[in-house]
């Protein structure tokens, strides 16, 4: 008898016990718990971004010049470590003499309509903005390098110091109160535009009608919203020729290798 | 040919690339963690008696290679520390992200040996909680044989019953596990030679491989030096060669669909893989497949699978072939260039995270933890009394 009510007594402290842990679980999960990050969940508007508003760029490479004025102002203003850059302009050779001429390509994070960074991110601390701006919340990747993978650009890498993965913002910062993108800021050609896409009246949307753009690697399927007018078809796609040129040198100033670099045979 | 090289690369970034030798490892450790355990299963849920003596170890190996595999995860992050995030943030990726439904599986998968194993070995552990002398002892023991005392027959039934359960959930469960590496690699679409359904298939594939290998260089190892019979069980490693050949021969067959579906089939990221395997022609024609598949294939199916030695051997190659097929797939797959033209080379760090003495370290703590659970569990003795039953033990 005293055994049962023991047990009795046993079975509904447990019970009691389940009950609680479940309400204050549920109550954790609707209020603490969405399973987003901390930014989002408080609409902080850093993470939000700006309502209404589909941030993307232009670029018109018949006036760029391959002149790096973006490359430099970038990394002032990102303060971008040794040796990474968020934006760069790659500079091709075309044909063979005497039919050559130069390709430039200044190229940055996309902010991609169906981002393959954001999808794959098992900590969701790559994510898009309303406005479409792909962002990192630095405080929360856990650096496993997934989205560096993923995407089809190679506009990630890991930051040295912080050891989480940074990118480009599209200056995100200056956006928000209401400047442009450094890159765009300092470009002497005029050829990087930046703007609202979902304004008829903007800059971006009256170059993106007045003229026929292409994106990179559109098979991707990542929907890229860095247009360009006067692209080369030997650079839209994977870019295939000879080696960079940079290892190369590095290579015969017998420089040490680096953990990632080109391989010459 | 020659239109490609009608583009001169003057300047562009190299870009870094995250994975290195951990990745590749790891996928090594969870294929033949899905192996051993689906060999251990041929006796356990399919009830084929030759397999029965090594099945034991074989789920303890298993076992033993998913405790050590999630180590190299841990080390490839760059914010170790950080571990809690996953389970706190990013849920609404759940879908799309299979690093986030994969960690799920990678801690079931472990769970589920172990009762497995805990449910397998129970009565020696009733035993010895009841022979204990120290309570410390006696609650370890207690603990291990899953806090039930019982021993009577429909106590032993229920056992029985229960790990066939375990092992029959098991099933899908390994195969997932290691699906889903080849799965995380499938989904990078940005990547020519990661980017096939056929992905996980193929690691499927080659993880049996290295799995019957492995098993193959550890038995006469622990037969030998380990167990009381003191001597290697020759027909066991006839049977276990037989099996290797066969899963060589279905993953050359998985990989003869993906190759020639994916060069001349697959439009543009075809030239790319046609440059990549003229790039790694040596490596991937004479090593990955003609010294690590085809040599170790003709071995096994020949005469010379009677001989331990040959039989071995063959186990040892194919299990570091597979390991060089993993090493080619992540890092090699990294190397293609996207925004650089060309092909990337790693070089791989000798200290720190991610580096050579870092694999070897990992290496360091699946023996030692091999070496612990082979003390725990009395997969000897059970070893051996297969051996003194009818089906085996005579020459
Ligand atoms: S360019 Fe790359 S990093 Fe930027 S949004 Fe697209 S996939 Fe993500
Ligand atoms: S490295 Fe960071 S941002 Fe990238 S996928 Fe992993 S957790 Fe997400």
């Amino acid at each position: 008898m005293d055994e049962e009510k023991k047990s009795m007594k046993r079975r509904s402290f447990v019970k009691g016990l389940s009950a609680w842990l479940l309400a204050s679980g549920a109550a954790v999960q609707a209020q603490a718990f969405s399973g987003k990050i901390p930014g989002r969940d408080e609409e902080d508007q850093r993470y939000v971004g700006q309502e209404g508003k589909r941030f993307g760029m232009v670029v018109d490479l018949r006036k760029c010049v391959g002149c790096q004025a973006c490359t430099g102002a970038c990394k002032v203003e990102n303060k971008t470590p040794r040796h990474h850059f968020r934006t760069w302009v790659a500079e091709y050779e075309r044909g063979e003499y005497p039919a050559v001429h130069k390709v430039f390509l200044p190229q940055l994070c996309n902010h991609c309509a169906s981002p393959s960074c954001v999808k794959v991110c098992p900590t969701g601390a790559t994510f898009s903005r309303g406005d479409g701006v792909v962002m990192v919340d630095d405080k929360v990747c856990w650096g496993c390098g997934y989205c560096v993978n993923a995407c089809p650009y190679d506009k990630r890498y890991f930051h040295p110091q912080s050891k989480t993965v940074d990118k480009c913002t599209l200056c995100a910062h200056r956006l928000d109160s209401g400047l442009l993108p450094a890159c765009v800021e300092s470009c002497v050609g005029g050829a990087r535009v930046a703007g609202d896409l979902n304004d008829k009246k903007s800059q971006v949307s009256r170059l993106l009608a007045g003229f026929s753009t292409a994106v990179l690697q559109p098979s991707q399927g990542n929907r890229p919203q860095v247009y360009y007018i006067g692209l080369d078809g030997s650079v839209q796609n994977q870019v295939r020729g000879t080696v960079n040129l940079d290892d190369l040198a590095r290579m015969r100033d017998g420089k040490p290798r680096r953990e990632w670099q080109t391989a010459y045979k | 040919m020659e239109i490609f090289e009608s583009l001169f690369t003057i300047s562009s970034v190299t870009p870094d690339r995250p994975w290195g030798l951990n990745i590749p490892n790891y996928f090594w450790f969870t294929g033949s963690s899905a192996a051993a355990f689906i060999i251990a299963s041929f006796a356990h849920v399919f009830g084929i008696r030759k397999y029965k003596p090594v099945a034991g170890f074989s789920l303890l190996l298993a076992f033993v290679l998913l405790v050590a595999a999630p180590l190299n995860l841990i080390d490839d992050l760059r914010q170790p520390g950080r571990l809690f995030n996953f389970f706190l943030y990013g849920w609404d990726h759940f879908l799309t992200s299979p690093m986030k439904w994969g960690v799920l599986l990678l801690m079931a998968y472990p769970l589920l040996i172990l009762f497995e194993a805990l449910l397998l070995y129970r009565t020696h552990f009733v035993h010895k909680a009841q022979e204990a002398s120290s309570a410390l002892a006696r609650g370890f023991y207690r603990l291990m044989a899953l806090g039930n005392m019982r021993l009577d027959e429909a106590a032993l039934q229920k056992d029985e019953k229960r790990g066939f359960v375990l092992g029959a959930i098991g099933i899908p469960l390994a195969l997932s596990v290691h699906g889903y590496t080849g799965y995380i690699l499938g989904a990078v679409q940005a990547n020519p030679l990661w980017s096939t359904p056929l992905m996980p298939v193929l690691f499927l594939a080659s993880a049996m491989v290295s799995g019957a290998g492995l098993l193959i260089v550890l038995l006469p190892i622990v037969q030998r030096y380990f167990s009381p019979m003191q001597r290697v069980d020759g027909d066991m490693m006839l049977a276990l060669a037989r099996l290797l050949g066969w899963f060589i021969v279905i993953d050359l067959v998985v990989r003869f669909f993906w190759l020639t579906f994916a060069m001349p089939f697959a439009g543009d990221s075809g030239y790319t893989l046609v440059e990549y395997f003229r790039h790694h022609f040596v490596g991937v024609v004479y090593v990955e497949y003609l010294l690590c598949l085809i040599v170790p294939m003709i071995i096994v199916f020949s005469p010379l699978a009677k001989r331990v030695g040959w039989v071995f051997l063959a186990g040892l190659i194919t299990a570091v072939g597979v390991w060089l097929f993993r090493w080619n797939t992540v890092v090699g797959g990294q190397g293609i260039g996207r925004t650089a033209t060309g092909f990337l080379e790693h070089t791989p760090h000798w200290f720190g995270p991610d580096s050579i003495t870092a694999i070897m370290a990992n290496w360091g703590a699946f023996i030692a933890i091999l070496a612990i659970v082979m003390l725990i569990f009395p997969w000897d003795r059970e070893m051996a009394e297969h051996y003194q039953g009818e089906h085996h033990g005579k020459e």
